[in-house]
């Protein structure tokens, strides 16, 4: 929930910025055709053992998004790598999307999104 | 390097060199030993295990000046030389496994808090060396694995980052609530 907390103000200025990198390692890439518009974004946490053992990978996780722009039937399509799913899957939970107003109708379509893990020499600056 | 991250590693090195320490008298005496042969060795690294580190180096050294064998003697000193790193006391901790090594030059546990020491003092080839040692003399250590990872993270740092990538298309499914 730190990380969530820590990552909220950052998310809202990525939705702003459309693409970016930031200090926080997180890089955000938008789909400017997706229906749902994100409001919350949490990057999961590097999973420590992976880090650790300098494992980096990709997970593919798609869901529906609620109403009230809460993600549920959470699913992870494609991972490369098991240790990066349960992350992934709770930034999934801990995010949030834009409400559908209530005259208008839910979209009925899954999202998804990729969450790629990777690892960065700190000593390449 | 904080003495958080060398804990656990140092005080799973600490139970495991007793354990062989105590198991080793059994075939040396044929006698019944009822509890541990040398009680302050036994003690101490009790006391280590449960974060008492004073009272584990206090009863280690307790333990070694009544050292029956080469083998507690071994023993002894790697335990002494994890605790002594524990509380930061790297020249004495260095002197300690190496003269568990001088006894012993086989035991890895000992190359193994050698090497921690190494880390904590930014020697990292020597560190280098030892680690290598632990795994020519005991490959399936489990304590290699966290070796190799504090020197990698001490030699070339990486950066953990994450993208989050919202391009892929979105797949039809039903109907959403």
């Amino acid at each position: 929930m730190r990380r969530a907390a820590r990552y909220c103000p950052y998310a809202l200025w990525l939705l702003a910025a459309g693409a970016a990198t930031g200090d926080d390692g997180v890089t955000q890439f938008d789909n400017d055709g997706h229906e749902r518009i994100p409001l919350n974004t949490v990057a999961p946490a590097y999973p420590e053992v992976a880090r650790r053992d300098r494992i980096e990978g990709d997970v593919q996780v798609c869901f529906n998004v609620d109403r009230e722009g809460r993600p549920y039937r959470i699913a992870v399509r494609n991972s490369t790598n098991r240790v990066f799913e349960k992350p992934a899957i709770r930034a999934i939970r801990a995010s949030r999307y834009q409400p559908v107003p209530k005259d208008r109708e839910v979209p009925a379509i899954k999202t998804c999104r990729t969450f790629r893990f990777r690892l960065e020499s700190a000593a390449a600056d | 390097m904080d003495i958080a991250r060398f804990l656990p590693l140092l005080l799973l090195l600490v139970s495991l060199a007793q354990a062989q320490s105590t198991a080793g008298r059994s075939d040396a005496v044929a006698k019944t030993v009822v509890g541990p042969a040398n009680a302050d060795l036994a003690d101490g690294a009790a006391a280590l295990r449960a974060g008492d580190v004073e009272e584990g180096v206090r009863l280690t050294e307790r333990g070694l000046s009544r050292a029956a064998d080469r083998r507690e003697r071994v023993a002894g000193y790697s335990n002494l030389c994890a605790g002594l790193a524990m509380l930061e006391r790297l020249a004495e901790a260095l002197q300690a496994c190496n003269h568990a090594l001088q006894l012993d030059d086989r035991h890895w546990r000992s190359y193994s808090n050698r090497a921690l020491v190494y880390l904590k003092q930014e020697r990292y080839p020597e560190a280098e060396r030892d680690i290598a040692s632990v795994e020519a003399l005991s490959p399936n250590a489990h304590t290699l694995g966290k070796l190799r990872a504090m020197y990698r993270d001490a030699v070339d740092p990486m950066t953990p980052s994450v993208i989050i990538d919202d391009r892929r298309e979105a797949a039809a499914d039903e109907t959403s609530r």
